[in-house]
């Protein structure tokens, strides 16, 4: 395969499509791990809108795209979320990461965090902390790899056998 | 007699055979004892010497005891022939039969150990734990993917070889069978491009051992029950942890990124290799004509091939293999792993590689000297081919820095013919003597 050079840029309006596609891989792969978070392909328009309006909004999310040649080959969305009762008072949660799998093991995850971790010095951000499924080995495999810790847990039960 | 009644023929038989000889295998002594003044050196008190040597240096254990030529034959039984899960005690009578090859062909005195083991782990544990006492170890009738991980683990933290033949000794003789394959159609291995059609444990072997031998990883096509296997298939989000072997070649085979079924994958290449269902149109005969000119078709499926020779070459393969004896070209691990492990145990080998693999099939490839469309690999009564491998292979092992024992290639070759003769002449002898009985009668 020939070496693309891969650019970090800030997700555009113009990437939703692509970057839906690759949110909804990794929605897919979660409910593959765990039954829990089965993603929900009826609601494909809803799930447009919300990722758009985060790529939209500046303020609260940040958002970047890896692109090799004129594809998406990796993204990351992350949100503003405030601490009242801890100090410093924001952190920063990625809630998405998503690496192609033709384009892992080429530290395209490190870009993109290195990108995040630029931004969050410019607006004085200084935590950071990364949500994934429990049995997401790939992406606990990478957070350890990386230097994260657990620092929360979460549980979770179906309260009856429907399930939907 | 058609085909299910002589299978049926043959499974009455096995039954009455194995109830009348309760077991394929026994231990024998290997010393002399005339009185029971022999026990002295044999046993007590002189044996504790003996105990005190090895003590002292455990590798003296491979020349004071028979730990040089024993291997364990070990499996939890999750993937006994096509039979499926059928448990530890089940899987005996394959692995008697299986360490009854080994000693026929290799001289080898191998140990069936069926496990009753729940994981990956347990086993790996277990096997750790036996190996004071072997040479080596061969793997047997695994589920995948838990084979990939165990034998992994074992290569990895084992002084001795383990080799899973399932997957290497399938791999071993697909490429010799490939290796001469191309001789005879004039084909070059870093120009062949090659469908396999199946993604189990013995084609993603071939795959990594064809990757060794110089064919180019992109010229490679694999097809799963999913279809053709490509980077942006969505299971192989999944696969990166429940399959790392099968992951890392989807992204480096398939270069022009080919979609689609087993048909689209075959369009223009050179070689199929089918490790699939066993049934007959798997591989339809219409596929074959897509194919690049003298196309080579490998349908390993067992006992009923991918696509019926006959079928392959109206529609215009040069050469068909398949793993059945009652067709030409059967592509047999029982050509491989006797010399296998009569080389690494000749040559005391801390472990076995895909380089030593290489090399070994070369061996038998060579073996055949006029290849033809019929004749590509030898086949099992070939009796020099058994000590010609195990000296490459113990050879390669000493080449490679794994072999605690260091001699030539016509040392080995000498060491070998002469265990594996012997051996041969000993079994011959008792069933002369009667002692190995001969088969009972049956009535069927």
């Amino acid at each position: 395969m020939k070496k693309e050079q891969i650019i970090v840029r800030t997700a555009e309006e113009k990437d939703i499509d692509e970057f839906i596609t690759l949110i909804m891989r990794m929605k897919r792969l979660n409910g593959e791990f765990d039954s829990m978070f089965k993603a929900n392909d009826d609601n494909i328009d809803a799930i447009r809108n919300y990722y758009l309006n985060c790529i939209k909004d500046k303020v609260n999310f940040i958002t970047f795209v890896a692109i090799s040649g004129n594809r998406i080959a990796g993204l990351v969305k992350s949100e503003i979320r405030n601490r009242v009762s801890y100090y410093p008072p924001q952190e920063l949660r990625i809630v998405d990461l998503y690496i192609m799998p033709e384009f892992r093991r080429k530290k395209i995850g490190n870009l993109l965090l290195n990108a995040i971790y630029e931004e969050m010095r410019k607006r004085k951000i200084s935590i950071i902390t990364a949500e994934f499924p429990s049995l997401n080995m790939i992406a606990l495999n990478f957070y350890k790899k990386i230097g994260y810790r657990e620092i929360t847990s979460v549980y979770g039960k179906f309260i009856d056998d429907n399930k939907e | 007699m058609d085909d299910n009644e002589r299978t049926s023929r043959f499974n009455r038989l096995a039954v009455e055979y194995s109830r009348f000889y309760k077991g394929k295998i026994r231990t024998f002594p290997n010393v002399p004892i005339t009185s029971i003044k022999d026990f002295s050196y044999w046993y007590t008190p002189g044996v504790a010497e003996v105990s005190r040597v090895i003590n002292k240096d455990p590798d003296e254990s491979f020349n004071l005891t028979g730990r040089w030529n024993s291997v364990g034959i070990v499996t939890d039984g999750t993937r006994v022939l096509g039979i499926g899960n059928v448990g530890p005690e089940a899987a005996m009578p394959v692995m008697e039969g299986k360490a009854m090859l080994f000693n026929l062909l290799g001289g080898v005195n191998a140990i069936p150990l069926p496990l009753r083991v729940s994981t990956g782990d347990e086993f790996i544990n277990v096997v750790k734990a036996l190996e004071p006492s072997f040479g080596g170890f061969n793997l047997e009738d695994i589920e995948s993917p838990k084979c990939f991980f165990v034998l992994r683990d074992l290569q990895q933290q084992l002084n001795v070889p383990a080799w899973h033949d399932d997957q290497l000794g399938t791999a071993c003789i697909i490429l010799a069978g490939l290796i001469n394959s191309m001789r005879i159609t004039g084909r070059r291995i870093e120009d062949s491009t090659v469908a396999l059609v199946g993604s189990g444990a013995a084609n993603i072997a071939a795959a990594n051992l064809m990757l060794e031998a110089g064919f180019k990883a992109g010229n490679i096509i694999m097809v799963d029950s999913h279809g053709i296997i490509h980077p942006e298939r969505e299971d192989l989000d999944k696969m990166m942890i429940s399959n790392p072997w099968k992951y890392d070649l989807a992204l480096k085979t398939n270069a022009e990124r080919r979609k689609g079924d087993i048909g689209d994958a075959m369009k223009g290449t050179d070689i199929v290799v089918s490790a699939s269902k066993s049934q007959p149109g798997v591989i339809k005969g219409e596929w074959v004509r897509l194919m690049n000119k003298d196309p080579v078709i490998f349908a390993l499926a067992n006992p009923l091939p991918e696509i019926w020779p006959e079928d392959a070459i109206e529609n215009g393969a040069a050469i068909v293999a398949t793993g059945r004896s009652d067709f030409p070209n059967q592509i047999n691990n029982s050509l491989v792993f006797p010399g296998i492990f009569r080389g690494v145990l000749d040559a005391r080998s801390k472990g076995v590689n895909f380089g030593i693999m290489v090399k070994a099939s070369y061996e038998i490839a060579n073996f055949v000297s006029s290849p033809e469309p019929a004749k590509i690999v030898p086949s099992m009564d070939d009796w020099e081919l058994y000590p010609q491998v195990a000296s490459a292979v113990a050879r390669a092992t000493v080449d490679q820095g794994l072999a605690r024992k260091i001699d030539s290639r016509e040392g080995f070759l000498k060491t070998a013919r002469e265990i594996i003769t012997t051996n041969r002449e000993a079994i011959e002898k008792n069933m002369n003597l009667g002692l190995i009985r001969r088969l009972p009668e049956v009535n069927l």
